[in-house]
């Protein structure tokens, strides 16, 4: 469970969030949309403690957190089998014991036989593999993903997406996932949140997703023309 | 105009002939120049085979070593602890500012001159001569190397948790690798300089020690094989010890190119 409770956040001058209520449910996939600049981030960087609100509360169940980042981020001088198991040794599990649990994680997204790649040998759409390996190996409890297919083509995008579906149905993950793209979030999402540039959130009504997904394409098509 | 790095062996053979070019220098200078004050490379050579024939050479060599290496190990190992210290930590950093300063400023003849008047003769002078020279350099290059650290890692680090030793052993140390090496270099060079500096000045025994003999007696050969001694040892430290060094640590980096 994770709980916001008017949750303000300001970085020097520039309010972020403001007066922020939020509640996801154990195992709930939701995914907070909106353009870039409106706090997206901040609401996972929140949920991780990394950050702490200005005002308000942030209440998060106890558990492992895996993280999906924008971009892989990865160690460079560490080789994708170390990259996933580092979250493990950080758990104290043993090298040993972490590298095998990360060798099976490796071969979950289709990068067995690369065990042994540097980041700088693997391509973007590889890299990024190794950190949804990485986010999973952990066993997350809380599983936060930022943007994870931004800098993706839209054919890596749909097979990465594929595999997310994939593992994430099988685990008892809560997810929250951070997207400025409403299609990706209508495949993923149970509930979709839309954050406004005003600093609000509004929950989408996902009864008809088509339409959903069509009144968004409008929109997105009225800005463009105008 | 673009230039592309030539072959390994068109590389070692300009090497060969750089070499050749400074020994064919060395030989004319030494017939027009007086033999007193310039021995030809012959005359060098023969030295130097009747220092190592005498023995003279181990002895001296091994003991300049142990000088350069435990102050090269102290003045790098302190450099680079109290580096990293700084580097995470801005508030130390400017407090170390002044030391800094005042280390990279000084010339090393007055460290040299403090350091016989505070230890005497010997060892004690000698190391501490090289331990401070050195210090600076990797100090500076280690603190660079850690602020250079891509924050984005260490949120990512921050994010699963990492321990401060994890943090340390998986984003910092391996991330400073590059600029750590290129001032382990340079203290390298500095600390044979060093070493040499504090024999002259400050022991009774090493090669420093061994050459400011040679010169006093006017013993120009042997003079000139303990400068050839002291570029062998640099060439050994560097091509020996920090090349494959370096080449270990920056691995990642060389698969990716």
């Amino acid at each position: 469970m994770i709980t916001f409770e008017h949750v303000t956040k300001t970085f020097d001058t520039l309010k972020v969030l403001d007066d922020l209520n939020l509640e996801v449910a154990d195992n709930q996939i939701v995914a907070v949309v909106g353009p870039s600049g409106v706090g997206k981030t901040t609401i996972l960087k929140l949920i991780t403690g990394i950050i702490l609100p200005d005002e308000g509360r942030v209440a998060v169940a106890e558990g492992a957190v895996g993280y999906v980042f924008q971009e892989p981020r990865l160690l460079p001088w560490r080789t994708a089998l170390d990259n996933v198991a580092a979250p493990l040794r950080a758990q104290r599990m043993d090298k040993m014991g972490a590298r095998k649990v990360a060798a099976r994680w490796l071969a979950r997204v289709g990068l067995q036989g690369f065990e042994r790649y540097y980041p700088a040998e693997l391509s973007g759409g590889m890299a990024q593999r190794v950190s949804i390996a990485r986010a999973f190996a952990a066993e997350p409890r809380i599983l936060l993903m930022d943007e994870p297919f931004s800098n993706v083509d839209v054919a890596l995008k749909g097979s990465l997406i594929a595999i997310l579906q994939t593992i994430i149905k099988e685990r008892d993950a809560t997810v929250v996932y951070v997207t400025h793209e409403l299609t990706e979030a209508l495949r993923l999402a149970d509930r979709i949140l839309e954050l406004t540039p005003d600093h609000r959130l509004r929950e989408l009504d996902l009864s008809d997703r088509s339409a959903v997904a069509r009144e968004w394409l409008a929109a997105t098509l009225g800005s463009l023309e105008a | 105009m673009v230039s592309t790095t030539p072959p390994r062996r068109t590389r070692l053979l300009f090497g060969v002939l750089g070499v050749a070019a400074i020994l064919v220098g060395w030989q004319v200078l030494s017939l027009v120049v007086n033999p007193a004050i310039m021995a030809s490379p012959a005359d060098t050579a023969k030295a130097l085979a009747n220092l190592v024939w005498e023995g003279t050479l181990w002895i001296q060599l091994l003991i300049t070593l142990k000088r350069l290496v435990i102050g090269l190990a102290i003045g790098a190992a302190v450099g680079l602890i109290v580096g990293v210290l700084a580097g995470l930590e801005p508030r130390l950093r400017s407090f170390l500012e002044p030391l800094r300063w005042t280390g990279m400023t000084i010339p090393a003849v007055i460290i040299a001159v403090l350091a016989m008047l505070w230890f005497g003769l010997g060892d004690v002078s000698v190391i501490f001569l090289v331990a401070v020279i050195v210090m600076p350099s990797m100090y500076v290059n280690t603190m660079a190397g850690v602020m250079a650290i891509d924050p984005r890692l260490v949120e990512m680090g921050n994010v699963y948790h990492f321990s401060r030793r994890l943090l340390l052993t998986e984003v910092y140390l391996p991330g400073i690798g590059s600029p750590v090496m290129a001032g382990l270099t340079l203290a390298a060079g500095i600390a044979v300089r060093a070493v040499v500096l504090g024999e002259v000045l400050g022991a009774m025994n090493g090669i420093g020690h061994a050459f400011s003999r040679a010169m006093s007696y006017l013993e120009t050969p042997e003079l000139f094989a303990w400068v050839v001694v002291l570029l062998a040892l640099m060439g050994v430290i560097e091509l020996g010890l920090l090349r494959p060094l370096k080449k270990r640590a920056m691995r990642w980096k060389k698969v990716g190119e």
